[in-house]
């Protein structure tokens, strides 16, 4: 469900946001970009592009060499420790290579976000339980993460990320591993957070099949620098240069 | 309510993640804790012995002229301008002799040949109590040998200045173990949870993506330290009472403990102990929370 930009404060913005990875790999360039609360934006670009590093930047796990980075109104160069704890609960990331505990069970590494929340045992349980059906995986709820295939652990990261109900989610090529039937469990994931929870979403893919059809805003990186996705309906152009 | 129940839920995590390297360091503690509380259950009860000793010093000054009425107030005023003094007894040669042959009861015929003038006139001066300073005492009975007639002092205290020298080195071993205990408790307790953290380590990195707080991942850290301190406290104080209660039994009846009236640690003293080897184990734990975990 896109907004009308011109009247919502974006929940993420960035200013001129660059980044150079030391000495002097430049992965992101001069990228500015307004996410709307609610908005699904999907991030395209070839490998290398930048995808993963603006994510990254997003909740933080990496500062920019320039440039503003704000979410939910505040600037993250000056948030606080808890603060970014706090941020951090609410934004939910799905990332590329997982990250999930080998010797864990799925059950486990997907508690593990809401226990940070200190959520209660039988809302976790419930919960899991929710996610797992919605993405196919009810049966291995008791298997150690390094039991499953990668398509099975990229769905366990993607639950993770979205245990909390964040207010953002950040998939980052979720749907790598995916067969269509399974990328479709995981579209339906996304529709029915943003849907059901007012989710904003951001997902970064080179899976053409998962936004070729959307009404959603797609935007590319191309060596690090943004632009609006080619051949995407007016509409489209007029919210990016919003 | 939740939240407590997570941080004791990771706490008993970590403990049973390295449980080998806990019961080590719980050993260490324990020793440490006992070691030191033996020494200083020793010079605790030296001190106590030490001072009701201290009760009964007195210094005799031996003359060798009586010493006449006119003369005493004299002589007591040089006594209290040297030192505070309980008081001062004039002992002339008859009430020596009378009180000698009081002692020897029975046996006083063989003071029959002597004169009652056969034995010297004295002084016994009574010092304030404060036996801790033995130098004090030496002084006043250097002093004392500069009174006129004086022949001669005898201050009793020799025996005592050896208990003295052998409570000071005791003093010292009490420091010794005392030193040993914080180190061992600081750098073990640290080390262990150095382990902690280590077998944790991608669990600790994930649980920062996800935006635990920094009490979630340092409390269960904490608490561990904390654990090891009273266990480690508790065990050692225990073991030492065992200790304590069968040297007692064993030693009972007349002798060296019934003089020194050997006593454990109040409980306040025992509670003050256990107290420190929490504290230092906390501490130790907070060291390698503050080195090893970036949040
Ligand atoms: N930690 C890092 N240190 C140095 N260079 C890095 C680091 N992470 C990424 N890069 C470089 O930054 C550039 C962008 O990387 P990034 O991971 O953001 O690309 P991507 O779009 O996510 O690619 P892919 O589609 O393959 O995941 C690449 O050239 C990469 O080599
Ligand atoms: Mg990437």
């Amino acid at each position: 469900m896109p907004r009308d930009a011109s009247t919502d404060k974006p929940l993420v913005e960035l200013v001129n946001v660059t980044k150079i990875y030391p000495p002097d790999v430049v992965a992101v360039e001069d990228v500015s970009l307004r996410i709307y609360k609610g908005e699904i934006l999907f991030l395209t670009g070839m490998s290398g592009a930048g995808k993963t590093t603006l994510i990254k930047l997003i909740c933080r796990l990496e500062t920019p060499t320039r440039g503003l980075i704000e979410v939910a109104g505040r600037d993250l160069s000056q948030i606080s420790t808890a603060g970014v704890q706090r941020m951090r609960q609410k934004i939910g990331v799905a990332y590329q290579d997982f990250r999930l505990l080998d010797k864990q069970t799925v059950l486990q590494n997907i508690a593990m976000a809401m226990e940070v929340t200190y959520a209660s045992t039988k809302v976790i349980r419930a919960r899991v339980e929710e996610l797992l059906a919605l993405l196919n995986l009810s049966d291995k709820r008791d298997k150690l993460a390094s039991e499953l295939s990668r398509g099975e652990q990229q769905r366990v990261a993607l639950a993770r990320a979205a245990a909390n109900g964040p207010s953002l989610l950040l998939a980052d090529e979720p749907t790598g591993n995916l067969d269509p039937a399974a990328t479709e469990l995981v579209i339906n994931l996304f529709r029915h957070l943003n849907e059901k929870n007012g989710s904003t979403i951001v997902v970064a893919t080179h899976d053409p099949s998962i936004y070729a059809e959307t009404e959603h805003r797609v935007m590319t990186l191309n060596n690090g620098q943004l632009s609006a996705h080619p051949n995407r309906s007016p509409r489209q152009i007029e919210l990016f240069e919003a | 309510m939740q939240f407590l129940a997570y941080i004791l839920r990771q706490t008993g995590k970590n403990l049973r993640q390295t449980w080998g390297t806990q019961v080590m360091t719980l050993l260490t503690v324990t020793l440490s804790v006992l070691i030191f509380a033996f020494f200083f259950l020793i010079y605790t009860n030296m001190l106590r012995a030490s001072a009701r000793l201290g009760d009964d010093v007195r210094l005799i000054v031996y003359l060798d002229q009586e010493v006449t009425e006119q003369m005493r107030p004299g002589l007591e005023k040089k006594i209290h301008d040297f030192g505070p003094v309980e008081k001062i007894v004039f002992v002339s040669r008859t009430e020596a002799f009378a009180r000698l042959s009081a002692q020897l009861g029975k046996e006083k015929d063989i003071l029959n040949d002597l004169g009652p003038d056969f034995l010297p006139p004295s002084i016994e001066v009574y010092p304030l109590k404060n036996l801790n300073d033995l130098t004090r005492i030496s002084q006043f009975s250097d002093f004392l040998l500069t009174l006129p007639h004086a022949a001669k002092v005898q201050s009793g205290s020799d025996w005592l200045r050896r208990f003295g020298y052998f409570t000071n080195l005791l003093r010292i071993v009490v420091l010794l173990s005392g030193s040993l205990l914080i180190i061992s408790m600081t750098f073990i307790v640290s080390y262990t949870l150095r382990l902690t953290v280590l077998s944790r380590q991608g669990e600790l990195e994930i649980l920062r993506l996800l935006g635990a707080t920094s009490a979630y991942i340092r409390l269960p850290l904490l608490l561990e330290g904390m654990l090891q301190g009273l266990l480690g406290s508790g065990l050692g104080l225990t073991a030492l009472y065992f200790l304590y209660q069968w040297i007692a039994s064993r030693f009972s009846g007349p002798g060296f403990l019934k003089l020194f009236d050997f006593a454990f640690f109040p409980p306040e003293l025992t509670g003050a102990i256990l107290l420190a080897g929490v504290v230092l184990c906390t501490v130790g734990s907070l060291f390698s929370i503050r080195r090893f975990i970036r949040i």
